[in-house]
Formats: structure tokens, sequence, C-alpha cells
């Protein structure tokens, strides 16, 4: 394959193929724990360890694992990441591991990584896999740095904890958008905008 | 072959045996680290609800610690209790100071409430209005007592007050002992 | 804890969906129809309790005993994977009615967050199994009362007049947003706090 359209692989995940906004999965942890920017980076890092981590397994282990009991074993393999980024993150960042709370097993169940091991690097080289997991994680993130930059600076008036808006502004935050209806509400928004963006371009 | 009887029950059998084993080693390295830290943030979660205490002698396991100053002399008591607060067991902190008032108070992080109206047990207002106070006065207004409840935590207010009056009783006789 | 407490409190005031985000796939792909989603909910009611006793007592009676909680992520899902075959293969024959009904709504129950929030959230909780047995219970009912509340709005939406790019899953989100809304005010029901 030529050099541009490997990188397709990458680049598609961040836009065209955007998990949580174009393919709509992985939608759970997205909501909650997109609070603030530095524990929604927090959630994108974790996905992105095992997105990659089984990613690249899968595609390694593609042509000898048996079809039939494929599934269980990609299973296996993406709950033994996570149960890796569970304890790390438990041991070395233990703050950012109460605010993820139940979110950091249950990536296991996240639509987004079962569906690629199965749909992309059951299929392809694990270069290329490395590259789309990259990809997808890279969109991840971005969605969520949105997420959780607007929920910040309306709910506490900082960006990774730094005060951003006028104090008047801080001393009335907009509590709605740390609530769960305010979650609702962007991500909403945000849809329809990116809707309305790639009208008759997808 | 590939897709033979054996070799499906075998790749299944090898992959959940090269993930036990990744698994336990993560475990070994991260597990002792995750208790240091457990260990660390019990001793600064003593000393935060009893100024003055440097020294911490466990007189029961994960509950009752007599505490001593950096001089050696007896400064009062620590004394942890779990009430169920709505979203399930709260660790609160008394430090109990040598007149029986209470010196402080902290409520632990083990709360998994949805952030917001259930964290609010942890704010200060809540947490200062116990310093000082007996065990006869540490109760919710609205029970004869003369503490706060917090707004819409009702039953978390009152899970905490409780569980702080009935742990003053069963240890402040730890005070006078040994 | 007060069981009238936690069972109230995993249907409305912490509710799974609304309140604490676990199960949203199902939720906006489910809820496009009534019909469909008295079938989840139902699938999802059966599975979650029998999830929720498995897990429960692999955790306390093998996994701590033993030292091996490291295992538990990979053996609780193994565990609802395992249950969703088994209860497939059992209404297939058993109960054809009931099987063909469900029709697709059973294998994507694997890979719904609230069977595995379940269970760990009982883990987490310290529940015994009593207590875990009314959380999953509460907790599915909590799981239909949001999606047939919401297919039925969604149901109403079908016919409104909305602009092109916020047909489908903008409107739908927004209209969760209000049903969310709606749910926070049962904050402090029955004295339950959030």
């Amino acid at each position: 394959m030529s050099a541009p359209s490997r990188w397709k692989y990458f680049a598609d995940g961040i836009i065209k193929e955007n998990p949580v906004l174009i393919l709509m999965i992985g939608l759970c942890p997205t909501l909650a724990t997109s609070v603030s920017a530095r524990d929604a980076l927090g959630m994108a890092a974790a996905v992105t360890f095992v997105l990659v981590g089984s990613n690249v397994v899968v595609s390694l282990i593609r042509k000898v694992v048996p079809g039939s009991v494929r599934i269980p074993i990609f299973i296996i393999i993406i709950s033994t990441f996570v149960t890796i980024i569970d304890y790390v993150l438990q041991a070395y960042q233990p703050a950012l591991y109460r605010v993820l709370g139940v979110f950091v097993p249950l990536i296991v169940v996240n639509c987004i990584i079962l569906g690629r091991a199965e749909a992309f690097a059951y299929g392809h080289g694990v270069f290329d896999s490395l590259l789309d997991a990259l990809g997808k994680s890279a969109g991840y993130a971005l969605v969520m740095l949105v997420m959780g930059s607007i929920r910040e600076i309306f709910a506490a008036g900082t960006w990774f904890g730094v005060a951003v808006t006028p104090a008047w502004f801080r001393s009335a935050p907009v509590l709605f958008m740390i609530f769960p209806p305010g979650a609702f509400f962007l991500i909403g928004i945000l849809k329809g905008i990116v809707n309305r963006l790639t009208a008759g371009k997808v | 072959m590939l897709q033979s009887k054996t070799w499906i029950v075998v790749s299944l059998v090898l992959t959940c045996v090269i993930a036990a084993v990744a698994l336990s080693q993560v475990y070994a390295v991260t597990k002792p680290v995750i208790d240091g830290q457990a260990a660390d943030a019990l001793k600064a979660s003593l000393s935060e609800v009893l100024p003055g205490a440097a020294d911490f002698v466990e007189l029961e396991p994960g509950v009752v610690w007599s505490a001593k100053d950096a001089a050696g002399d007896r400064v009062g008591i620590v004394f942890k209790v779990t009430p169920r607060g709505y979203g399930g067991p709260i660790t609160v902190v008394v430090g109990v100071d040598t007149t029986g008032r209470i010196a402080g108070l902290g409520v632990g992080s083990d709360m998994k409430e949805t952030p917001g109206l259930g964290q609010k047990a942890r704010e200060a207002w809540f947490r200062d209005q116990f310093r000082g106070k007996s065990e006869t006065e540490v109760a919710l207004k609205r029970d004869n007592g003369t503490l706060d409840a917090i707004s819409a935590a009702t039953i978390t207010s009152r899970a905490v007050t409780n569980g702080v009056r009935e742990g003053m009783a069963d240890y402040i006789h730890y005070l006078t002992s040994k | 804890m007060n069981p009238a407490k936690i069972l109230m409190g995993a249907f409305l005031v912490n509710n799974i969906i609304l309140m604490r985000f676990i199960g949203l796939c199902p939720f906006f792909g489910v809820s496009t129809s009534l019909e469909t989603s008295f079938g989840m909910s139902a699938a999802v009611l059966f599975v979650m309790m029998l999830a929720a006793w498995v897990s429960w007592l692999l955790y306390h009676l093998l996994l701590v005993p033993t030292g091996l909680v490291f295992l538990r992520t990979a053996v609780f899902i193994l565990v609802i994977a395992g249950l969703v075959q088994f209860v497939e293969m059992v209404l297939k024959k058993y109960m054809r009615g009931l099987y063909s009904a469900l029709g697709i709504y059973l294998p994507l129950i694997t890979t719904n967050c609230a069977i595995l929030g379940v269970t760990f959230l009982n883990i987490d909780y310290r529940f015994n199994l009593l207590q875990s047995t009314l959380f999953a219970v509460g907790t599915a009912l909590g799981f239909a009362l949001a999606i047939i509340l919401f297919a039925a709005i969604r149901e109403r939406l079908e016919d409104s007049p909305i602009s092109p790019s916020f047909k489908g899953y903008p409107i739908a989100f927004v209209g969760a947003s209000l049903v969310s809304l709606a749910f926070l005010g049962f904050t402090s029901l029955f004295g339950i706090s959030l």
C-alpha cells in the first residue's frame, strides 16, 4: 500500500470516522467523565491504552485465532488491558482513578474497542491496526477535550484548573453543565453541528 | 488444523493463562504501591483531625488509634466510623482531644456518590460544626441537637452525625485507659 | 441500608441511564419504538438479575478467598457473555415466542454497560446478596422506565418538524437532556439524596 493511503487509517479516525460523533459508539464514558478538561483527557488516555493494546495484539494473532471463538478471546485480551490500566491508574494516578471510578473497568464493554478489534484489527496488519487505533483514539480525545473544556468552563470557570473567566462569571456557575442533563444537551448540540457541517459531504 | 476442536480449546486456555500471568505480574507490582498510598493517606487523614498529633498507635485494628504528640504526651484519640449514607458507606474520621470534645472531623473519599450533592458532607462548614462539641451535643438540630443538616442531603447528614455520636460513646473510654 | 431506599434509589434518584450515564448505547439504539423498548427491558431485567447473582457469588466465594481479585473484570464480562448465550439457548428451546420477540436484543445485552456496571457497583457499595438483588432489580426497572419513556417521546418526535441537521441523534440527545432534568427533580425523594 502506498504511504498516503496508510495514513488514511489514522486520519479517518479523527474526523471522518470519529467514534463518538460519527460512529456514535462509546458514549457512556464520554458523557460521564467529561466533567473537566483534565479528567476528560485522562479518560481518553485510558481508552487509548486499551484500544492500541488490543488492536495490536488482535492483529498479531489474527492468523492463528480460531474464527468461532474469536470474540471470547478478544474479550479476554481487552479485559486484560483494561485490568492493567485499572491497577496502574490506581497505583500511580489515584486522584484521576477516583474521578473515573466505575468507568475504568467499563472500558471493557466500550463498543469502540471490541468494534475496532472485530471490524479492523482482525483483518489488517499490525502497523495499520496501530494507526487505526491511534486515529480513533485521537478522535475520541478530541471530542473529550471539547466536551470537557466546555463543561468545565461553564460550570467552574476554569480550564485545566486555571481560571479563564472573570470572577463574576465564576461566582454564578452554570451547574447545569456538570449535571447529566447538561451533558446530554451538549452532545446533542455538538452532534447537530457535526451533522450540519457534514451534510452532503459524508 | 487452525479450526480444529483441539486448537479451539488450546487457544482459549492459552489466552486465559497468558492473561492471568500478565495480570498477576501487574498486580504484584502495583499492589504494594496502592497499599503504601493507603497507609500514607491514613496517616494524613488521622493527623488532619487531631492537630498536634504526631504518632498513632492502633488500639483496635482500623477503628481506633491513640494519638501522641512529638513529645510523647497523649493528645487524644482518633476513631473511624462508617455509617451508611445514601450512596453507601461513608468513612468518617473523628479526632477527640483529652477533654472529650471533638478536635476535628474528616469525611473520607469512599463515597461513591454522583458528583455534586452527595459530596457535600465533605464541605468544610458541615464538618467544622462538630469542633468543640461533646458527645451529648452531637446531633442534628431537628433531632434535638446542635448541628445543621445539609439541605437535600438529610440522610447523609444524619448518618454522619449519628455515626459520630455513637462512635464517641463506644470509644471515649480509651481517653482515660492505658 | 434500607431495602426500599436501595430500590427507589436505583430506580429513580440515581437512575442508571439518566443520572449515571451507564447503558446509553441501547438507550439510543433501541428506543426508536415502544415495542422494542419493552422487549429490551424485559431481557435486561432478566439478565441483570442473573448476572448480579452469579458475579456476586463468584467474587465473594471464589475470587476473594483465592486472592484473585484482579481477575474480576475478565471474569464478570465473561460471565455476562456466557449468561447471555445460555439465556438465548434456553429461550430458543423453551420459550420460542419470547425468543423471537427479543430477536437481536439478546446478544446486544452483552455489551450493555448497565449489566457490567451493576456487577461492579454491587462490589463497590459492599452490598450483600440480598442488597445486590434489590439493586439489580431497581436498576433494571429504572432502565426500563427511562427507555420506555424515551421511546414514547421519540415516536412523537418522528412526526415533528425538525431542522435536518438535528433530526435523529441530536434531537434525541436534547430530548434525553430534558427527561434527565426531570429526573434530577427526584433528588431527596423519600429522603434519598444523590
